[in-house]
């Protein structure tokens, strides 16, 4: 956009009549913008086994990708180049070459790969094993397994801090979130949370994790520093009775604007939290059991992956209101956004 | 009929049914109340129903507040043209019914002037309502706030024409209680205000039949599409056919050489 | 204007009107010359308000033809209405609103210019003493001034008939009488020809002509003067007696 502008400046510097050039220079100048802005959301379908992918402009389908089977979390490489999915009843992390829309290789992962996050320098994969109890620690370019560290029953959530010193990870069935080094990879700290732990995520200065908690209903904040539990936010429905209030996903806004987003499973609702005061300022409906979310990346709007609905909503951040579904296969689940 | 009487004839109109509206708060609010009772307690208590389909004009999940929106204001229509329509006929009304139809101008077009007048009267409800809902968090672009206005007529229309034409066939209607129960009640629950059709479906096939063939699901529909800036033309046509239909056959029941409200034995005499 | 039957304020020939099979008009003629006060006597149920009805459009007779100020009710509708003032049976003012809009209201109706008709409105009612009433609602009127407002009202397009439907019922006598004298004013000062119709007989003891309706059919009629010396009676109301064997309604005060 600032590029744009600053030619049609330019050529209005020189001459106050337009000519072919400049309108050449500014038409093309809008098709680079055009491209620049434009983006793909991925969306990984866990009972059809496939990616759809969405225009981020039009909002529609464009392309569908068969892949591994069971899909589930989903990451892409810090250069936007490849797509990795836990494609979990394959025991493997595949990886999908985004020109080519196709499967390239596989990595290591141990079974029942679920949710996992890359390391900030793109490098090593954190994966959580849900049947093993374990994280594996993958190294992507060696494409081999470096490390397994064992954790509670269940591993679920993959968080990793900012500076990537800390990973966070929840365990389902032991309730806790534990705080592993990524130097040492020793978990330093296991914070007790409420019932089945679903997603763990850093806030953008890394000094607060959230915690979601699927059955307790509640999503935990715990302070990097001291791993003590500062607040924790639940939530109420007019309508809704409050174990149909299941809290999974969880984006946390790095644009300024101080807010949290949280999917609410089957209450099909996302809800809308003033970081600061942690109180919920809207809830907006969505398909039903709404797991995971994701940001377009200026973080003007944010998409969700609704399971049962089979389709992913869309919601304008700005007027906070959800502006379209997109039908996509069975069982939405991961969600990844190109830049 | 000259232009300039036609014109002078409809001003007056319109003023008198804006005075008298303007006079008569009381209705004002009470017509006003019914539709915001079922926005606030009856979709309120329903507000978990739907949010499992998508059906066009929504882009994605909406509330049944927002479902029954345009139900509602079809509602608003639906009793304001039966109201306005049948107190020609048999309020107090008739007497100056009487004074409207011995004007020197062409009746049905002195009939199309009541009918315009009151759906103006009743697009004023419909937009405090809107305006209501608005702080109820139902929000359609405003574009089609705008949109929604030559639906909201033709639908007021057709409604205030099938008043029209029941009050000058079925005698039986005498008062507002009888048109309540076998015309208002019937046509809002057998059409799409409160259930889309495929939910209708779902439970009763036939009564999704029966809706299919009730004209007000389609003023429902076209004021529905209208409302988010859409038009759904086959809904339209329908009651645009509907409206014609409707106007014809009232204008003929009004019909001199049939005699104005023909009713059980006889005018008094 | 001439003195032919067409061109005065109402000729009605051959009127018939039945509801279903149930005759309720048989071959009714009236005539209600320019400038003459004529009355339609009859009793309740005689017809009076379907012959009403018919002349002003409301029913179509069945065969006949009717014909106000020269103009074919049938043929020419629009310019038939537009030469008649009526003042219903039952009252037709909305009450909600004042006089003044009540007739501004009428005016509209009857396409009178705007600039126009607030310069007719201050004139019909002055000319009945009702100038101070222009603000107030029609609820906050009595019954007497009620009626003489739409009076006043039925003048306002200078209509030059004049159909009055039992205009004075539920009135005190007093009033009735303040009514009467009104019409026969306009009839005299504006050469409108006035149809009365009523069951009250001392209302129109000096009427120009009368009609006697009776079941339907008109019984006699003929000069109100000429028909009294010729059956030997001294007031309509025992003339009325006298010819339908019926007694007449007594002037109820």
């Amino acid at each position: 956009m600032q590029e744009r502008r600053m030619k049609k400046q330019h050529c209005r510097g020189k001459s106050r009549e337009p000519n072919l050039a400049c309108v050449l220079v500014a038409a093309v100048s809008i098709l680079f913008t055009a491209n620049a802005s434009a983006y793909n959301v991925y969306v990984s379908n866990e009972k059809d086994n496939t990616i759809s992918i969405i225009d981020g402009d039009t909002l529609e389908v464009v392309d569908t990708v068969t892949v591994g089977e069971r899909p589930r979390g989903i990451v892409l490489s810090n250069d936007g180049s490849v797509l990795y999915m836990c494609t979990s009843d394959e025991d493997h992390v595949e990886v999908l070459d985004l020109k080519t829309l196709k499967v390239t290789h596989s990595l290591p992962s141990g079974p029942d790969p679920e949710l996992m996050q890359l390391n900030p320098e793109g490098t090593k994969l954190y994966i959580a094993n849900e049947d093993d109890n374990l994280v594996t620690v993958v190294n992507v370019d060696e494409r081999t397994k470096e490390v397994e560290i064992p954790v509670g029953i269940e591993p679920e959530g993959i968080g990793v801090s900012p500076d990537g010193k800390w990973l966070v990870n929840t365990s389902e069935t032991t309730n806790m979130a534990h705080f592993i080094n990524t130097d040492t990879l020793k978990i330093e700290a296991n914070v007790v949370v409420d019932t089945r732990p679903r997603v763990a995520q850093f806030t953008g200065d890394g000094k607060e994790v959230w915690v979601s908690s699927e059955i307790g209903g509640t999503v935990s904040i715990i302070d990097t520093d001291s791993k003590e539990i500062k607040h924790k936010i639940s939530f109420e429905v007019r309508g809704l009775a409050p174990e149909s209030i299941q809290p999974v996903g969880i984006k946390l806004s790095t644009d300024g604007s101080n807010l949290a987003y949280i999917a609410l499973g089957p209450a099909a609702r996302v809800a809308v939290i003033n970081m600061e005061t942690y109180e919920v300022e809207k809830y907006l409906l969505v398909g039903q059991r709404v797991w995971n979310l994701e940001f377009s990346p200026s973080q003007d709007r944010l998409f969700t992956t609704n399971g049962v609905s089979g389709d992913v909503s869309v919601i304008d951040l700005k007027k906070r209101r959800v502006i379209k579904s997109v039908k996509v296969g069975r069982f939405p689940w991961g969600l990844a956004i190109s830049e | 009929m000259n232009l300039k009487h036609a014109r002078s004839c409809f001003k007056g109109i319109l003023i008198r049914e804006s005075l008298r509206f303007l006079n008569q708060r009381a209705r004002f609010f009470a017509a006003l109340v019914r539709p915001l009772v079922w926005l606030f307690i009856f979709a309120a208590g329903f507000r978990s129903v739907l949010g499992v389909s998508i059906i066009p004009p929504y882009q994605t999940y909406v509330l049944y507040e927002e479902y029954i929106t345009p139900g509602l204001l079809g509602m608003i229509m639906l009793f304001n043209g039966m109201q306005s329509s049948l107190s020609m006929v048999y309020d107090r009304e008739m007497g100056s019914m009487r004074l409207l139809l011995v004007s020197p101008l062409p009746r049905w077009f002195l009939l199309l002037c009541k009918l315009l007048s009151g759906v103006a009267v009743a697009l004023l409800q419909v937009y405090v309502f809107l305006l209501i809902a608005w702080f109820w968090e139902v929000r359609p672009p405003v574009s089609g706030y705008f949109m929604v206005i030559p639906a909201l007529i033709l639908s007021g229309l057709m409604l205030g024409a099938l008043g029209l034409m029941l009050s000058s066939f079925v005698t039986q209607l005498e008062n507002f209680a009888g048109v309540m129960n076998f015309v208002i009640f019937p046509m809002f629950f057998a059409s799409s205000a409160l259930y889309p059709l495929w939910r209708v479906r779902d439970s009763s096939e036939l009564l999704y039949w029966v809706a299919n063939l009730n004209p007000f699901t389609h003023a429902v529909e076209f004021v529905r599409f209208a409302l988010y800036s859409e038009i759904n033309w086959q809904a339209g046509l329908i009651t645009l056919l509907c409206t014609l239909f409707f106007s014809a056959v009232a204008i003929w029941g009004y019909d001199p050489l049939r005699g104005f409200l023909p009713r059980k034995g006889g005018p008094a005499t | 204007m001439s003195n032919d039957d067409t061109d005065a304020s109402l000729s009605a020939r051959n009127i018939n009107f039945s509801f279903g099979c149930k005759a309720v008009l048989e071959d009714v003629q009236i005539a209600v010359p320019n400038g003459q006060f004529v009355a339609l006597l009859g009793q309740n149920g005689a017809g009076k308000t379907t012959l009403f009805s018919i002349i002003t459009g409301l029913y179509a007779a069945h065969g006949g033809e009717i014909r106000i100020g020269g103009h074919d009710l049938r043929m020419n509708t629009e310019a038939a209405l537009a030469s008649i003032g009526v003042v219903f049976q039952r009252a037709t003012l909305d009450r909600d609103l004042t006089v003044k809009q009540n007739l501004r209201y009428f005016c509209h109706l009857h396409g009178i210019a705007t600039s126009e008709l607030q310069k007719r409105i201050d004139a019909a009612l002055a000319s009945y003493g009702l100038s101070d009433l222009q603000q107030r609602k029609v609820t906050e009127l009595s019954g007497g001034q009620q009626r003489r407002i739409e009076l006043a009202r039925a003048t306002l397009h200078d209509p030059n008939f004049l159909l009055l439907d039992e205009p004075t019922v539920g009135l005190d006598h007093a009033n009735r009488m303040e009514f009467v004298s009104n019409v026969k004013t306009l009839c005299k000062e504006r050469n409108v020809g006035v149809l009365w119709a009523t069951h009250l007989m001392d209302e129109v003891e000096d009427a120009d002509y009368v009609y006697f309706l009776h079941h339907g059919k008109i019984l006699f009629e003929g000069g109100s003067a000429d028909l009294l010396k010729e059956h030997g009676k001294k007031s309509i109301a025992e003339l009325y007696s006298h010819l339908t064997g019926q007694p007449a309604d007594a002037t109820v005060i």
